[in-house]
């Protein structure tokens, strides 16, 4: 039965081709919460923008004891703490909607935050501290920046803020974090372009991934609304999946920049 | 003299042959019952296209698939059907553009009535379907587990080669999937068969 066998070969040569090939792109989307919603009316407040934020925070499993092992191994041999949740094993992407509700045409943006295991980044909370003692309009500068566009009555555009832009803000918030980069040097600066700032992050720094990422949305001279959508590619499985595992659950710490100098 | 006349004829003449008494029937070519039967694998490419609540949020895509079976007599046979499918996520929503997989796995029976070198099949089964992703549960159309029950049947039109192996076909098979609540699917597909 030559025949048979032949079918038995290429069955059992394509079940893992099959099963591999499914691998290698599943990502997991995360929507955006429902409240608050991302939903701006347009008119100024204070003469600034109206703005609303929201966010999600992404549910990892601690790591089994093995894997315990693994990171303080590596920790001990790299001489600085290996995180967890690591960038090279969970990759985020954010896709967006921006609906134009209003019968007149407006400008939006976006700007988005997070926190990795050790850091979590707010621009309203820094827009703050750098307004502290003047009484110039808030200066936001966020993780993630997302140019400002105009959005004509009635419609609506999509984008993508891709993984690469991710990648980014992870090594900026790490720096920034553990590292005492100047925050406004390598947020501003693309650290491929110039990498300005991150003269003290080690060359073998493992870089954690964000595990929350926060949306900012404002509209100017429109009433809009922002949806959005979180896709993950998780490498090793760390999403807490199993009700077996227990939530991983860290303290990162609040950026807050020091104070601008009183100016005489 | 006369008798002379007639012995000289009758001794030219050769043996008596049978007579024929009817137009003799038509070659049967190619012979069906020369065509190989039992155990045979198929592949084949075509389309598939969601209707109903998924339909509203996922665009018809590629599909490639193969069937391995075995003819339990000329007219019936059982076979485990495998495809794959890629779609892109359709509609106004933030994941317009995403890519989508669906792997599905049936097993079916098919009737095949034959007519010479052509035969149309009917066939139905149940099995199994899973999306790579959660992009329709984060859409809302699904429930949170991505691997659902799939039932249903189609009917197709097959061509036998003069090989005494291969024939070719097309066929649509529509399906019901019980996890997409209210949703089905129209697969339709080109394919090549072997027969062992």
């Amino acid at each position: 039965m030559k025949g048979s066998r032949a079918v038995g070969y290429a069955l059992a040569l394509s079940a893992p081709l099959a099963l591999g090939c499914q691998n290698m792109n599943t990502p997991i989307y995360f929507p955006s919460p429902e409240t608050p919603l991302l939903e701006v009316t347009g008119m100024p407040v204070m003469n600034n923008p109206p703005r609303a934020e929201n966010g999600l925070t992404l549910q990892f499993r601690n790591p089994t004891d093995a894997e315990q092992k693994t990171l303080d191994m590596q920790t001990a041999t790299l001489g600085f703490d290996v995180p967890w949740i690591e960038r090279d094993h969970v990759h985020i992407e954010m896709t967006y909607q921006v609906i134009n509700e209003d019968s007149t045409d407006g400008t939006w943006s976006i700007g988005v935050d997070g926190a990795n295991q050790y850091t979590k980044y707010d621009e309203n909370i820094v827009a703050m501290t750098l307004g502290m003692g003047n009484n110039d309009p808030p200066q936001y500068i966020p993780l993630i920046p997302v140019t400002p566009q105009v959005l004509t009555a009635g419609q609506t555009v999509s984008g993508t803020v891709r993984e690469d832009d991710f990648n980014e803000a992870e090594l900026d918030l790490d720096a920034i974090g553990r590292w005492m980069a100047p925050f406004n040097a390598v947020l501003i600066n693309n650290s491929q372009v110039n990498p300005i700032g991150l003269s003290m992050v080690p060359p073998n720094v493992v870089i954690p991934a964000l595990i929350e990422v926060d949306v900012n949305f404002s509209a100017d001279g429109a009433k809009m609304k922002c949806l959005y959508d979180i896709r993950v590619r998780d490498d090793n499985d760390q999403l807490l999946h199993d009700s077996a595992d227990t939530l991983f659950s860290p303290t990162p710490t609040l950026f807050v920049p020091p104070a601008p100098m009183p100016t005489n | 003299m006369a008798a002379l006349a007639t012995s000289w004829l009758l001794a030219g003449a050769s043996a008596a042959r049978a007579q024929v008494t009817a137009e003799p029937s038509a070659v049967v070519f190619p012979d069906p019952n020369k065509f190989a039967h039992g155990l045979y694998t198929e592949g084949e490419v075509g389309a598939v296209a969601f209707f109903g609540k998924a339909g509203d949020d996922v665009s018809p895509g590629f599909a490639v698939g193969a069937r391995v079976g075995f003819d339990l007599f000329r007219f019936l046979a059982l076979q485990a059907h495998f495809v794959g499918s890629t779609h892109q996520v359709s509609g106004d929503n933030p994941l317009n553009g995403q890519l989508l997989q669906t792997y599905q796995a049936l097993i079916e029976g098919k009737l095949t009535l034959r007519f010479g070198q052509t035969s149309i099949f009917g066939e139905g089964g149940m099995g199994a379907a899973r999306l790579s992703t959660n992009a329709l549960y984060a859409l809302g159309v699904e429930p949170r587990y991505r691997v659902g029950f799939v039932a249903g049947g189609g009917a197709g039109l097959d061509y036998h080669s003069l090989s005494r192996h291969f024939s070719v076909g097309i066929r649509g098979d529509y399906l019901v999937m019980t996890n997409l609540s209210g949703s089905q699917e129209l697969m339709a597909t080109t394919y090549l068969r072997y027969t062992f």
